[in-house]
């Protein structure tokens, strides 16, 4: 496609109708993420519910517009009220709250504001770069890399995501290719796991379960812990973008580490704001100043959350593997809407990833205004009672499964993954690597299975090809270093040094 | 050990032992699959129990990993169960997350699709917000009404669901 239709293709998709919705899902995005409780994986998750009759990339556009709105809102609540409004702002409750408890809470919403454009805008611009790359590269893949990359995704996903130990994040992402496994094989049309049940045999979706494991486990825990909120007052200062950008050092390694960390499968940005905030602490001339109302350290969380969106796109559009779970819940979307990401996506879609990256840039440029005015009517939002507002998101999350395919059935689903979901919570496994497992539950399974046929049976092509090499190698690395193999050997090298 | 990690790897012990079975279970419904003569036809590699057989044992043999953390670091589950059972049912919030799981129960179980869905919503709102204790009777009452008239014009006219 020449470079003349690329942008005709772009043109076509930022017309008025693209622009509202995308200011519509930023400004819906903005709130989901700023209302403590609800997170920007399950308002795209009922989002996605609600959009399935739009037009396919109309949708599309809506939610990343909330995917950029989300992650920036949870600042809000993170300076406003001390608790993030998602996972990926909880970093910033650190400085930004102590600034706000110090009259300068407009400060600290602008200065976050800055850093979260710089850093949405730092990740769209390696999205751009990097996505041809790595779709070429995707090219070369055969059914052994793919089969391996999933595998790699789902284990990697269970051992950063994790809060306690990694076996268990492991045991999420098997079990969710567990669950991805039921229904009609796609390779021979036989029924598995599927107990003789006419509604299992075409699977379990992906929207209904993913609505129940992060919808209602959320309104459990929240109606169960109903507490007061402290709303800080708002002051008049601003913060001009270039105060922000004397801190460009901190940004642009917060940004590289955000994107970073957005490309490996199933780590989303919390682990990029903690990541980048631990950094800049041990980097910087003044870490006494840290979770006190540190500029610097707000800087750092908020670039990196944010540059991990544009970083946890790359892959999902050249691999069709998602680098975060919003963006697992948005490759689902794509799967709804026609869109099939991965290295073929090029060739189906040629003008996509430009229709992205514009989409993704008109919405930062709604958050640049909407975060400010929205701080001052949030500081209202805020102070609604659990009570009222847990349960408007349950019927959501009822009628947001139910619209997709009109079945009972997926009530049914929304109801036990949630019980799964609190399940897991109190447990202490981390969910993204279930979602993980589910969305590459086929591409693991079929390719597997692919691989040996065409090896005829024979194992060896797993490590036979450079790639797939690379790859294993990884996956073993990652489970002996978990197993604390490498520790063992360390010290016991240690040992033998201190006595010779 | 503190007490808290203590119950956590009593309930590891308990959900290890729950996704050894699940996946064992699956593993023998692979072997099952795999050995089924109505497949005798499909080449071995590409016989769709082979996948289940291998996740299946992975989840298994994970299940087993965390089950034998879970009894290590608890030493006595199923007596850590019985002390922490009576001990939870009386905490108020595990008895207000089962209020608020039991209220979506009924919604989904029990008044979806046997009243009509306007109505429906508008009893689960009200009384879970009751409940609650969401605000005044009649706060509660123009809330449940706005959102249930906003979901219906949303969904049931601009989107046309044929809500139940």
């Amino acid at each position: 496609m020449s470079f003349e239709q690329i942008l005709f293709e772009v043109l076509r998709t930022l017309n008025l109708e693209y622009i509202l919705l995308i200011a519509a899902g930023t400004l819906i995005g903005l709130i989901v993420g700023a209302l403590p409780g609800l997170t920007t994986t399950m308002g795209i998750a009922l989002l996605t519910g609600i959009t399935f009759k739009f037009s396919g990339h109309a949708a599309i556009a809506l939610l990343m517009g909330l995917y950029v709105g989300g992650v920036s809102g949870g600042s809000l609540s993170a300076i406003m009220i001390g608790i993030p409004g998602t996972p990926a702002n909880a970093a910033s409750v650190l400085d930004g709250f102590p600034l706000a408890m110090a009259g300068k809470g407009a400060k600290a919403i602008t200065v976050s504001r800055s850093a979260s454009i710089l850093g949405t805008l730092f990740g769209i611009m390696c999205l751009a770069f990097f996505t041809p790359i790595l779709s070429n590269l995707a090219l070369k893949f055969t059914s052994a890399e793919f089969c391996l990359l999933g595998l790699f995704g789902v284990l990697i996903s269970g051992t950063m995501s994790g809060t306690d130990l990694a076996v268990k994040g492991w045991i999420a992402g098997i079990f969710g290719l567990t669950i991805a496994m039921i229904g009609i094989d796609e390779l021979t049309a036989w029924h598995r796991l599927t107990f003789n049940s006419p509604e299992l045999t075409g699977g379990l979706p992906f929207i209904p379960i993913m609505i129940g494991f992060f919808g209602i486990p959320q309104v459990v825990e929240a109606l169960s812990a109903e507490q007061d909120v402290l709303v800080a007052t708002l002051d008049k200062s601003k913060t001009k973008l270039m105060e922000v950008l004397r801190h460009w050092k901190v940004a642009l390694r917060s940004g590289l580490i955000g994107v970073g960390i957005g490309i490996i499968p199933g780590i989303g940005e919390d682990v990029a704001a903690w990541v980048s905030y631990g950094v800049a602490k041990k980097a910087s001339k003044h870490p006494e100043q840290y979770g006190k109302g540190s500029i610097e350290g707000l800087v750092a969380a908020e670039t990196a959350d944010n540059s991990c969106i544009g970083g946890a796109i790359i892959p999902l559009l050249s691999l069709g593997i998602p680098g975060s779970p919003p963006a697992a819940v948005l490759l689902g979307a794509f799967l709804i809407h026609g869109v099939r990401p991965g290295p073929m996506l090029n060739f189906e879609f040629p003008a996509f990833l430009y229709q992205s990256v514009a989409w993704l840039l008109v919405a930062t440029l709604f958050m640049r205004f909407m975060a400010l005015g929205l701080a001052r009517p949030m500081q209202k939002i805020l102070t609604i009672k659990n009570a009222i507002l847990m349960p408007i998101v349950a019927v959501l999350c009822a009628i947001g499964a139910f619209s997709l395919d009109i079945r009972y059935i997926d009530i049914v689903l929304v109801f036990l993954s949630g019980a799964l979901g609190i399940l897991f919570r109190k447990g202490k496994y981390p969910p993204a690597p279930l979602v993980l497992g589910i969305i590459l539950g086929p591409l693991v399974d079929t390719n597997f299975r692919r691989a040996l046929k065409a090896s005829g049976g024979n194992f060896s092509i797993f490590i036979t090809r450079p790639i797939a090499l690379v790859l294993f190698i990884s996956i073993i690395v990652l489970i002996l270093g978990q197993l604390g193999v490498f520790a063992a050997i360390k010290s016991k090298f240690r040992r033998i040094k201190q006595t010779t | 050990m503190e007490e808290s990690t203590r119950r956590l790897r009593t309930l590891d012990f308990f959900m290890g032992v729950g996704f050894a079975a699940i996946g064992l279970y699956v593993a023998i419904d692979g072997y099952r699959i795999f050995i089924s003569p109505d497949l005798a036809a499909v080449e071995r590699p590409a016989n769709p129990g082979v996948t289940t057989m291998f996740i299946g044992g992975m989840l298994a043999l994970l299940g087993l990993i965390i089950a034998v953390i879970g009894f290590i670091g608890s030493k006595t589950p199923l007596r850590n169960a019985k002390q922490a059972i009576p001990e939870t049912l009386r905490k108020p919030t595990f008895l207000k997350g089962i209020i608020a799981m039991a209220c979506i129960a009924v919604y989904f179980f029990v008044l979806w699709g046997r009243i009509p869905y306007v109505i429906s919503t508008f009893i689960f709102l009200a009384g879970i917000m009751f409940i609650f204790k969401a605000g005044a009777w009649w706060k509660i009452f123009i809330i449940s009404g706005v959102t249930v008239a906003i979901v219906w014009y949303v969904f049931g006219v601009l989107a046309m669901v044929p809500l139940p």
